[in-house]
């Protein structure tokens, strides 16, 4: 096998054989959590995925330095310290997405998709590796959190690009009564669970493994 | 030894790493975010006082009040930004007061109550029910205005800081009194009063002796126990020790300390007055 497909490979993989969320059902927190509009899924995709491409990066350097057995607390300060820097930047430049994204932020850190990469990627991994690796994942996350949340706030709102008046496009006439179900957390539950068993089927179909 | 200084220095370099990185992009961010929430706080002003000129800036238990002025230093009103605590983390709202004590409205500045629960605060339905309520209302959850049930902790906190603010604005900017309870209007006798608590009935009874507060019991109970044990017996010691109702609830436990206190208030509502001269009894209507 030629040393490029080994980058391809690891972009498949993170975005389609092992989609964090649909196929590995990891990080699923914000994925409830912040999927009632498109926008915010979105946001809250590209957060955590800027947040894993960077930790993934870094924990890739250092990874020869830092001793197995203090290994967890190790990724965990670097994790912490992109989570506290892009809070900081959303806060002072996205802050109706910071005010919309709100405790899911912070939350990002203990999200298990980004340690998870660390523990069994990054750790191990060659530094450019480790970069794709952290692309893919993030792309299949954003992905997953942008399909859920957009079938979420079509079926619970009626919009697209909402919460914000300014943006959100009405895509049913003033008759449309929204299903409220989908806008709350169990809805997000029954969303993700219809998803899934619509990815499982493509999956079948194309014979993915 | 050697392995475990190694470990130990491991960790305090990534750290150490870790903290610089982050004084560096906060000195960048940090006059960004000050300078946004200025400029909130400013729209905020003008929405509630279209008129505003400019405002003198007072500070009461740590708590900032603004005063209002229009062109002409004419006072408009008092916005106050206090602090209060929230569920999980302090929680900071603006309160717009015009200059007759009532409320125009509440901007929640930053909170973080549980999304999909406690944040209703955030919502127009639960702040719009404060809007023209004032010195002189009750403000008090299930007389004028309602906590949500299921965030009945945020909304019920929210409704007690909201009262303590106007009641300090009032008191410090507006000359306004509180109808001060006097002891000595009371019969003798032992009073009970009740309120809604936690998770039960707070009882409380109460002892007037010779125009005295003599004594103060919680005799039924059912608040969180490990709060609970802070505010009493502070509470009732404080009332009897001052002779009055207005007494510093602050103790880790401000919401059970509020209920005693609204307790034997309750309880001296229902108490019968002395008869001296039978004053305002025979007025004729």
């Amino acid at each position: 096998m030629k040393a490029g497909n080994v980058y391809l490979q690891d972009l498949s993989r993170g975005i389609i054989n092992e989609n964090p969320v649909f196929r590995l059902l990891l990080g699923m927190c914000p994925v409830l959590g912040v999927t009632a509009f498109f926008i915010n899924g979105l946001g809250m995709g590209i957060a955590a995925t800027a947040v894993l491409i960077a930790s993934n990066v870094v924990i890739s350097a250092l990874k020869n330095y830092i001793p197995s057995q203090v290994r967890i607390p190790c990724f965990i300060v670097v994790i912490a310290t992109f989570v506290t820097i892009i809070e900081m930047v959303l806060q002072a430049f996205q802050p109706d997405l910071y005010e919309a994204l709100g405790v899911f932020v912070p939350l990002i850190v203990v999200n298990c998709v980004i340690l998870g990469r660390a523990e069994a990627f990054a750790s191990k991994k060659p530094l450019l590796r480790s970069l794709v690796d952290g692309i893919a994942v993030g792309i299949g996350f954003t992905l997953a959190l942008g399909i859920l949340a957009l079938v979420r706030e079509v079926f619970g709102q009626g919009t697209i690009l909402g919460p914000d008046p300014d943006s959100a496009i009405q895509l049913f006439g003033a008759g449309f009564e929204p299903m409220g179900l989908f806008g709350q957390p169990a809805g997000a539950f029954i969303a993700l669970g219809l998803l899934l068993g619509v990815v499982n089927i493509i999956f079948k179909k194309f014979n993915i493994k | 030894m050697r392995e475990i200084l190694r470990l130990a220095l491991t960790l305090t370099a990534v750290a150490v790493l870790s903290a610089s990185l982050l004084t560096g992009v906060n000195i960048v961010t940090e006059p960004i975010i000050i300078e946004r929430q200025e400029k909130d706080y400013h729209q905020s002003l003008e929405r509630f006082f279209p008129d505003v000129d400019h405002f003198e800036t007072e500070e009461i238990d740590g708590d900032q009040y603004d005063i209002v002025y229009d062109q002409d230093g004419e006072m408009l009103g008092i916005m106050a930004t206090v602090e209060t605590a929230g569920y999980e983390a302090g929680l900071i709202y603006n309160l717009a007061v015009n200059d007759q004590g009532e409320i125009k409205g509440l901007v929640i500045v930053s909170h973080a109550e549980t999304p999909g629960i406690g944040d209703v605060i955030t919502t127009d339905e639960f702040q719009e029910q404060f809007t023209g309520k004032g010195f002189d209302d009750p403000i008090e959850d299930g007389e004028d205005v309602d906590s949500v049930s299921g965030a009945t902790l945020s909304t019920g906190t929210m409704i007690v800081s909201v009262r303590r603010t106007v009641t300090t604005i009032g008191e410090n900017f507006l000359d306004k009194q509180i109808r001060a309870f006097d002891p000595t209007e009371v019969a003798d006798g032992i009073y009970q009063g009740s309120v809604e608590g936690t998770h039960g009935i707070l009882t409380v009874e109460v002892e007037i002796a010779d125009g005295v507060i003599e004594r103060v019991d919680v005799i039924e109970q059912n608040e969180t126990e490990a709060y609970f044990v802070d505010s009493y017996p502070k509470i009732p010691e404080r009332i009897v020790e001052e002779q009055r109702l207005e007494v510093d609830t602050q103790t880790g436990a401000t919401l059970s300390a509020e209920r005693i206190v609204s307790a034997v208030e309750k309880a001296l509502e229902e108490a019968p007055t002395v008869e001296n001269g039978g004053d305002d009894t025979d007025e004729g209507r």
